[in-house]
């Protein structure tokens, strides 16, 4: 049985500007995005900032309203049954705000048990349980304005399983926190699921999609390009070549003309030291160094290569072009 | 030239930063609907206790009101720099420092002037107390030049701010410290010994005194001695505050304070 | 029911502990109404009449109760939204309004502080002789107006929210209160037409009571009075918060980005 059920969800905000006279437009965040999220499964919300992923958290975990379409979690409806949904879901999101500074780990843990109705007696056992998985055992009564980023971030956690949710929304979990603090979430992540928790992750970071996930959907500009598990989105990339170009200068200018080429599927600048990158896909058998360096006219190059695509340029042209590998 | 330049340029781009916020559900109650009601509070207060007279609060409140801008827009710009880290490159800068600062005071001092003048117009509307047309222009001087004494003394707080940590809570302070010791409610005479005395070096007293008295009617000459007396004040207030920033600089430099939290 | 009162005393605490933690809200919230107290003090002295003194030392203690308040619960959910918590107190699932109350509860128990301190203020620093007709319906009348002043300060909170300049507001309401409620200047001596708004403010019967309690007179009409107008503005308060969460729902205004 689906956990998670979102049939065509839709948000769109109103955005104002100006002091004296408002004037506004419509934003769509997220257009009528469907997905069904099975009891247990580690579900991956995945796509760059602003795709509508913490949107779509949001409208899950009742924060907000739907502008369009339907959401269940639990079997139970976002809008009309908001207080039972929010009773049995758990939410973490990332980076180091969503605590009160000035009380101690513990307390903030009070404080939410209290506010997710669990019983006095079950308090103590709980927060020690929970203080001890996330590795903050012996800190707690330290003050959080003290608190690391990866501490903030275990400490957010914790909170967020205070009330031992069916469903945890982990949104954007290891922003901001190094790579060590990261392989220790994800750890923790991986032990939940193990534990029965079905959860839902929304990350811009390819690899931890992949390391993570039963099943991934990619989400850009408010719409999902792609979906399947991680073995299978690997497959949509395979064929076809990469050709990187590194150029010291102004890459994006030669962007369009790029891609216009025949044999182009599709072209992105990145930034790397005082250089960019051109990473251009080419289809299978296709030949376009040659083209593609005539299109640079006077900018200074650095080194030329080709190479196998990888899954990170599956996820990186999925976002870029919108259209499914 | 240069100095001129920073002087304007710099304090402008200063002063609308600090209010970015600028809005009318900002400014209306702070600058106005608060002095008007202290105004009244004390009028209210003075009828109460048998002291004084309308007029007497309504020109020693609506002077006090200047100060509040100058001590909390001083304090707030360098403190605020400080929190978003650009004091560091404001100091280091290469233009000369004297009038940076006091760029930052100008347009500080005239929204003083402007919120003391509305709030004495207004308090005088309320209740009904009539200030000599007249002696509008040289009220405004003493207001003027009250602002400017307190700009002095909020530069100090504000050099202050960059060893404390609350600058809010140090602006505060040193308002209630105005509220009390410079006859704002209670005229000098009224107030014990030593407390007057504090009065006295305080900017803000001899402004109070010299607006009183011009509002009853007195000539320029009689209050001129007030007004040297506000300035010189404001003047050494200024000179404390300068020394302090070039202190605290030079110190910081050495001990990297300037951009810890 | 138990569950709820748990929960308003466990915010409460945590409230408490971390707001006098703030130099800003904890110490400058029992000075700062010092300032106008002693102002108010030496003012009384001068005029020379030694009753109008002490019933001026009792009314300016509770300048303090709502200054705490005023100036902070206009801000508080904007600080929550600054914090990042705002989100996560909207997303459990306890009624938004029970988050609230605890919060303005507190600030009015940092007014109490206030009320002490200005009082002791008042009897060391100016010798002034209080002697409390009745010490524990004076500690009672001051606990209702504290709450009374904290139900208003949460409907202020409530009301607030979603203006830019929330704080500059509640800064503008702190002087105004203190006149039309009477604190030191009776009702009786501000325009007639001040009277029904002083009526409705719950402060305006919780210093009546404090005073009865102070110098004699029964306080418990005006007790009641101020209980009655705070579950008022607790009522309204909840109501509106409860249209607030929707609102922010639909707008999508929790957030800070």
């Amino acid at each position: 049985m689906a956990v998670i059920e979102v049939d065509d969800l839709t948000r769109s905000y109103r955005a104002a500007s100006g002091i004296w006279r408002r004037s506004s437009k419509v934003i769509e965040a997220v257009k009528g995005i469907s997905f069904e999220v099975e009891r247990g499964e580690l579900f991956g919300l995945l796509g760059p900032n602003g795709a509508g992923k913490t949107t779509t958290i949001k409208m899950l975990i009742t924060l907000l309203l739907p502008t369009g379409g339907h959401a269940r979690v639990l079997g139970q409806d976002v809008v009309k049954d908001a207080r039972e949904v929010r009773r049995r879901v758990g939410y973490v999101f990332g980076g180091d705000r969503g605590l009160y500074e000035r009380l101690s780990g513990l307390d903030n843990l009070k404080y939410f048990a209290e506010l997710y109705g669990v019983p006095r007696r079950d308090q103590g056992p709980r927060i020690g349980e929970l203080l001890e998985l996330v590795k903050l055992d012996g800190r707690e009564r330290e003050r959080v304005e003290g608190y690391s980023r990866g501490m903030r971030q275990r400490l957010h956690i914790a909170r967020g399983l205070l009330h031992k949710p069916e469903v945890l929304f982990l949104d954007e979990p290891s922003i901001g926190i190094d790579p060590v603090g990261a392989r220790e979430l994800r750890q923790t992540v991986a032990s939940l699921v193990e534990g029965g928790t079905t959860v839902l992750l929304t990350t811009h970071y390819m690899f931890e999609a992949d390391e993570l996930c039963d099943r991934i959907a990619v989400i850009a500009g408010g719409e999902i390009v792609a979906r399947g598990t991680p073995a299978e989105l690997k497959r949509g990339v395979s064929g076809g070549s990469v050709l990187e170009v590194e150029v010291f200068g102004s890459a994006e200018d030669s962007m369009a003309t790029v891609r216009s080429l025949p044999g182009v599927t599709s072209v992105v600048v990145e930034d790397r030291g005082q250089a960019q990158v051109l990473v251009v896909r080419v289809d299978t058998g296709a030949e376009v160094t040659q083209a593609v360096l005539a299109t640079l006219g006077g900018v200074p190059v650095g080194r030329v290569a080709t190479r196998e695509p990888t899954l990170e340029d599956a996820y990186v042209e999925l976002v870029e072009t919108g259209v499914p590998a | 030239m240069t100095s001129v330049r920073v002087f304007f340029i710099g304090g402008w781009t200063s002063y609308r930063a600090l209010f970015g916020w600028l809005s009318p559900w900002i400014l209306i109650p702070t600058f106005i609907i608060e002095p008007v009601f202290q105004i009244l509070f004390f009028a209210y207060v003075g009828r109460d206790a048998g002291v004084g007279d309308d007029s007497f609060f309504l020109v020693g409140n609506a002077i006090q009101f200047a100060s509040i801008p100058c001590l909390f827009a001083m304090g707030n710009t360098i403190g605020g720099e400080r929190y978003a880290q650009t004091l560091g490159l404001l100091l280091v800068s290469p233009a000369r420092r004297v009038p940076l600062f006091l760029g930052r005071a100008l347009p500080v001092i005239v929204n003083g002037l402007l919120c003391s003048l509305i709030a004495l117009g207004l308090g005088a509307a309320i209740l009904r107390v009539s200030i000599p047309l007249d002696s509008l222009p040289l009220l405004a001087l003493v207001v003027a030049v009250s602002s400017f004494a307190c700009t002095g003394l909020g530069l100090v707080a504000a050099a202050l701010a960059l060893r404390v940590r609350e600058t809010a809570v140090l602006s505060n302070l040193v308002m209630g410290v105005l509220l009390i010791f410079c006859g704002v409610n209670v005229a000098l005479s009224a107030l014990p010994g030593w407390m007057a005395a504090v009065g006295r070096v305080l900017p803000l007293t001899h402004g109070i005194e010299a607006a009183r008295a011009l509002v009853s009617g007195a000539a320029w000459s009689n209050v001129r001695g007030l007004v040297v007396d506000e300035a010189v004040i404001g003047l050494g207030y200024l000179v404390i505050g300068l020394a302090m920033l070039k202190w605290f600089e030079v110190e910081s430099r050495r001990s990297a304070s300037l951009d810890r939290a | 029911m138990t569950a709820v009162l748990r929960l308003l005393l466990v915010g409460w605490w945590l409230q408490l502990k971390m707001r006098s933690r703030s130099a800003f809200d904890g110490i400058l919230a029992i000075v700062y109404p010092l300032f106008f107290a002693t102002s108010v003090l030496l003012m009384y002295r001068q005029g020379g009449s030694e009753s109008a003194l002490i019933g001026a030392a009792v009314g300016a203690s509770v300048l303090g109760v709502w200054s705490a308040v005023a100036t902070t619960a206009s801000t508080s959910l904007q600080q929550e939204r600054r914090l990042g918590t705002l989100e996560l107190l909207v997303a459990a699932p306890t009624r938004f309004a029970l988050l609230v109350v605890p919060m303005t509860l507190a600030m009015g128990t940092i007014g109490l502080y206030s009320l002490v301190a200005t009082l002791l203020w008042g009897r060391f620093a100016f010798g002034i002789p209080i002697s409390l007709g009745h010490p524990l319906v004076f500690a009672l009348a001051s606990v209702a107006t504290a709450v009374g002043v904290s139900l208003m300060g949460f409907l202020l909170a409530v009301s607030a929210v979603r203006y830019r300049g929330a704080w500059a507001l509640g800064t503008a309401f702190e002087l105004p209160v203190w006149l039309v409620c009477g604190f030191l200047v009776p009702i009786a001596a501000l325009p007639g037409w001040v009277r029904p708004i002083s009526w409705v403010l719950p402060p305006t019967w919780g210093v009546a009571a404090i005073r009865h309690a102070a110098f004699g007179g029964s306080p418990w009409g005006d007790i009641a009075l101020c209980l009655l107008l705070s579950v008022l503005y607790a009522v309204v308060g909840t109501w509106l918060s409860g249209r607030l969460v929707t609102s922010a729902r639909t707008h999508a205004t929790l957030a800070l980005t």
